[in-house]
C-alpha cells in the first residue's frame, strides 16, 4: 500500500503549479483537482484496509533513518490507524470539493496559479501531519499548515487587512507552538520517545513533568484550534478568500489542535489536571464565542466565530474523557461548517457582500445555496437525524455521563446560542428582502456541485456514530463497548436545538422583540461587550503589545545611545589621536629632514658663486692663491 | 755678459704680459697665446738658470737647456690639444669667446 503517496500527489500538484502554474493558466486548477482526487481515492482504500483491521504503515519498522538524534534515530514513518485513516477521508474528500470549488471562486484572479499551489501544498502538509507516526514529523506538518496558513490568509495581500491578518495567525499560531515544541522537549526527555505507538507504554509514569508535557503540547492545541485565550487570529483570518476559510480555518487545519489532543489522549487521560484543563479551556472558548457569533454581522466572522465555539466543544468533549464524542463531533463539523463556508463563498460571490446587512432575500436568487446552506444550518443547530444531532448528543451525553454537571450545562447553552445564531445568519441572509444594491445570481456549477455534495455528506456522516447505526464510528475508532443511548439527553439536546431556532424565527423572521424590554437593558452592557469580542484584542494590545513594542523601542534608544555612543567615542578617540600624530609629522619630523636640506641647499648656493663657469675667472683665482701663497712664503723667511 | 738679472727681468715681463693676456684676453686663441708667453717665460728662466745659477756639473750636463726644450715640445702639444678643443667648441658653441663658455656655471 504507497502510503507516502497521498501527501507526495498534493505536493507534486505544488510543485508542478508553482513552477510553471502560469504557463498551465486554466489547467492549472485541474491539476490540484486531480491531485487531491488521487489522494482521496487512496485515502479510501487505506480506509478500507484499515477498516478490514489491517494495520498499514510504512515504512517497515526498522528502516532508514531520518533524523539521527543523541543514540536516538526518527524514521520518515507514516501510519494510518482508525483516527488518522478517518481523518484522511475527512480532509482529502472535503479538499477535494473545496478544491473544485475553488476554480469558480477564484476565476480571473490574477494569481490563479499560486492560489492552487498553496492549496496542495496545504493539503500535502495537513496529510503528513495526520500520516505520522513520531511528534516530530508532525510538528513539520503542523508548522508547513501553519506556513500555508499565513501564505492563504494574505493571499491577497494588496489589501492591508489581509497582510496583518496573516502575520496575526502566523504570529498567534507561533506562540502555542512554542508551548508544543517545549512540551515535545519534556516529553523525550522524560520518557526518552516521540513514537505514538510508544505512547501507551510510558503514558502511566506517574511523573508530574508527564502532564506538564501534556499540557504544553495542548498550548499547540489552543494555538492551532484557536482556543481561548489564543483564539484572535482566528476570526481576522477570514480577510483569506473563502475557500481557504472553509479549508483551512473550518475543516482542517483548525481541527489539527483537536486530532493531536485526541492523538496523545493517553498523556491526558492518566493526568487528571491536565485534562481538566483541556475541558475548561474548551468550555469557555465553546461559550464566548458563541456569544460573540449572536452579535456579529459579518457573514464570515460569524462562522468565525461559530468554528471557534464548536472546536471549544470539541476540546471540551476530549476534555471530559471522550475523545470519541470529541473526534466524533470534529468529523461531523468539518462537512457541515465546510459547507457552511462554501455557501458563504457563494454568496460573497453572487451577491458581492459579507455584511448581512446588505444582504437578505438571497432565497428567491440563489436556491442552491440557500437550500445546502439551510441543510447544514439545521446540521450544525443540532436538529436529528442531521449530523451534527449525533456528535453533540454525544458530547453532551459524555459530559453528564463523566459526572461533569457544570461542563453539560455550559455545553448545553453553547448548543441552544448555535442553534440561535445560525438561524439568525440564515434568515437575516436568505429570508426577508434583498437590502443590497447589487444583482444577485447563482453561483456556477462547479461551486453548486461541491455544496450538494457536502450537503449529502452533512446529512449522512452522522450515521455511522448514532445508536441507530450501531455505534460503528465508535467500534471503529477502538471504543467496544459504546455507551447506551440516553434517550433523555437526546431530548433535551433537540429541545433546546428547537428553542434556539424559535427563537431565531422569532426575532429575525417575524421581526418580534425576543426579551422583555427590563431584561434587554440589563442584558445590554454584556451584549456591548460580545459585540466588542470582549474587548481582547484591546487588551492584548493594551497589556501585550504596546509594553513590547515600548521595550523595544527603549532597547533601540539604549542602543542607540550606549552601544553607538561608545563606538563613536571610540572613533573619535582615534580621530583626535590621530591629528596630534599628523602634526608631530608635520611640524616636528619633517622640519628637521627639510631644515637639513634648506641648510646643505644655501651652503650650495653660496658655493655657487664661485662656480662662474668662466674659465678665465679660475685662472684668476689660480693666480692669485698662487701669488698668495708666495707671498707668505717669503715672509715667513725663505722657500 | 749678460748679467742674471736682466734676463731674469726679461723672463719676469713675459710671464706678467702672459699672464695678463689670459687672464683679459675674450678670444680663447688669444688666451693660447698668451700661455705661450707664459711658457716662453718659464723656458728663458730655465734657460738663465743654467748659465748662472746652479752648480759646474750640472751647468755641463745642461739640465736647463734640456728644460727648455721639453717646455717647447709642451707648447706645441699644448697648443695643438688647446686648439682642437677651440674648434670643437666652435662647432658646438658658435662662439669662442672665453666668456661666452659658461656650461660648468653652477
Amino acid at each position: 500500500m504507497p502510503l507516502p503517496l497521498i501527501p507526495l500527489l498534493p505536493l507534486a500538484a505544488f510543485l508542478l503549479n508553482i513552477l510553471v502554474g502560469r504557463r498551465l493558466g486554466a489547467a492549472s486548477a485541474w491539476v490540484s483537482v486531480a491531485a487531491v482526487a488521487g489522494a482521496a481515492a487512496l485515502s479510501v482504500r487505506t480506509f478500507l484496509t484499515v477498516a478490514a483491521g489491517h494495520a498499514v504503515a510504512w515504512p517497515a519498522p526498522g528502516a532508514g533513518t531520518w533524523l539521527p538524534i543523541g543514540g536516538d534515530a526518527f524514521r520518515l514513518g507514516l501510519v494510518a490507524d482508525p483516527m488518522s485513516a478517518t481523518m484522511l477521508l475527512v480532509v482529502t474528500g472535503i479538499g477535494a470539493l473545496i478544491t473544485l470549488y475553488s476554480i469558480g471562486y477564484m476565476h480571473g484572479d490574477p494569481r490563479y496559479s499560486r492560489f492552487f499551489a498553496y492549496l496542495s501544498l496545504f493539503t500535502a502538509a495537513m496529510l503528513l501531519l495526520l500520516l505520522a507516526d513520531h511528534f516530530l514529523l508532525l510538528f513539520v506538518g503542523w508548522e508547513l499548515v501553519g506556513l500555508c496558513s499565513y501564505l492563504l490568509i494574505s493571499f491577497w495581500f494588496e489589501n492591508p487587512a489581509a497582510a496583518d491578518a496573516g502575520k496575526k495567525a502566523f504570529l498567534t499560531t507561533r506562540l502555542g507552538d512554542a508551548g508544543f515544541l517545549l512540551g515535545l522537549f519534556l516529553l523525550y526527555t522524560t520518557t526518552g520517545t516521540l513514537r505514538f505507538s510508544d505512547l501507551a507504554a510510558v503514558a502511566h509514569d506517574p511523573s508530574p513533568w508527564l502532564g506538564v508535557a501534556a499540557v504544553l503540547l495542548f498550548c499547540g492545541a489552543v494555538g492551532k484550534s484557536a482556543q481561548f485565550p489564543l483564539h484572535v487570529w482566528l476570526p481576522d483570518a477570514m480577510e483569506g478568500p473563502t475557500p481557504v476559510s472553509a479549508l483551512i480555518h473550518a475543516a482542517t487545519m483548525v481541527a489539527a489542535g483537536v486530532y493531536l489532543v485526541a492523538r496523545t489522549f493517553v498523556l491526558f487521560e492518566h493526568h487528571p489536571a491536565a485534562l481538566q484543563t483541556v475541558a475548561v479551556i474548551g468550555g469557555i472558548t465553546a461559550f464566548g464565542a458563541a456569544t460573540i457569533a449572536v452579535t456579529q454581522t459579518d457573514i464570515k466572522r460569524v462562522l468565525a466565530y461559530s468554528t471557534i465555539s464548536q472546536l471549544g466543544l470539541m476540546m471540551l468533549g476530549l476534555g471530559v474523557g471522550s475523545t470519541t464524542a470529541g473526534f466524533f463531533h470534529l468529523v461531523t463539523h468539518a462537512c457541515f461548517k465546510a459547507l457552511l463556508f462554501l455557501g458563504a463563498g457563494s454568496v460573497i460571490h453572487g451577491a458581492g457582500a459579507q455584511e448581512v446587512g446588505q444582504l437578505g432575500g438571497l432565497w428567491r436568487t440563489q436556491r442552491v445555496t440557500a437550500v445546502t446552506f439551510l441543510i447544514a444550518t439545521l446540521a450544525i443547530a443540532g436538529v436529528p437525524p442531521l449530523a451534527g444531532f449525533w456528535s453533540k448528543d454525544e458530547l453532551l451525553a459524555a459530559a453528564l455521563h463523566h459526572g461533569h454537571g457544570v461542563l453539560f450545562l455550559v455545553g448545553a447553552a453553547t448548543s441552544a446560542l448555535t442553534a440561535f445564531y445560525m438561524g439568525r445568519l440564515f434568515l437575516l441572509t436568505f429570508a426577508g428582502t434583498y437590502r443590497g444594491h447589487g444583482h444577485p445570481h447563482e453561483s456556477p456549477a462547479v461551486m453548486t456541485v461541491p455544496l450538494a455534495l457536502l450537503a449529502v455528506a452533512s446529512v449522512v456522516v452522522g450515521l455511522p456514530g448514532s445508536p441507530w447505526g450501531g455505534h460503528a464510528f465508535q467500534r471503529f475508532l477502538g471504543e467496544p463497548h459504546p455507551p447506551a443511548p440516553d434517550l433523555a439527553v437526546m431530548a433535551f439536546s433537540t429541545v433546546i436545538a428547537a428553542l434556539g431556532l424559535a427563537a431565531a424565527g422569532w426575532r429575525y423572521g417575524l421581526n418580534r422583540p425576543l426579551l422583555p424590554a427590563g431584561l434587554r437593558a440589563a442584558l445590554a452592557p454584556w451584549q456591548r461587550a460580545a459585540a466588542h469580542t470582549y474587548y481582547v484584542d484591546e487588551l492584548y494590545d493594551r497589556w501585550i503589545i504596546r509594553p513590547v513594542l515600548a521595550a523595544t523601542r527603549g532597547a533601540f534608544r539604549a542602543d542607540q545611545r550606549l552601544i553607538d555612543g561608545a563606538v563613536n567615542l571610540v572613533g573619535t578617540g582615534t580621530l583626535a589621536v590621530s591629528r596630534l600624530k599628523r602634526w608631530v609629522d608635520a611640524v616636528l619630523v619633517d622640519g628637521a629632514v627639510n631644515g637639513t636640506a634648506a641648510l646643505v641647499g644655501g651652503v650650495g648656493s653660496l658655493a655657487r658663486r664661485l662656480q662662474t663657469g668662466v674659465v678665465q675667472h679660475y685662472l684668476l683665482l689660480a693666480a692669485a692663491g698662487a701669488a698668495l701663497a708666495l707671498a707668505v712664503a717669503l715672509t715667513r723667511g725663505g722657500l | 755678459m749678460i748679467p742674471l738679472s736682466h734676463l731674469l727681468t726679461v723672463s719676469i715681463g713675459l710671464f706678467a704680459i702672459g699672464l695678463f693676456g689670459a687672464l683679459s684676453r675674450r678670444n680663447a686663441i688669444g688666451i693660447l697665446m698668451a700661455i705661450e708667453l707664459i711658457l716662453n717665460a718659464a723656458a728663458l728662466a730655465f734657460v738663465a738658470f743654467n748659465a748662472y745659477g746652479i752648480p759646474a756639473a750640472d751647468r755641463d750636463a745642461a739640465l736647463g737647456q734640456t728644460a727648455a726644450l721639453f717646455i717647447i715640445g709642451i707648447a706645441a702639444a699644448g697648443a695643438i690639444v688647446g686648439l682642437a678643443l677651440v674648434l670643437a667648441v666652435y662647432r658646438h658653441q658658435r662662439t669662442i669667446f672665453a666668456d661666452d663658455m659658461h656650461l660648468l656655471k653652477g
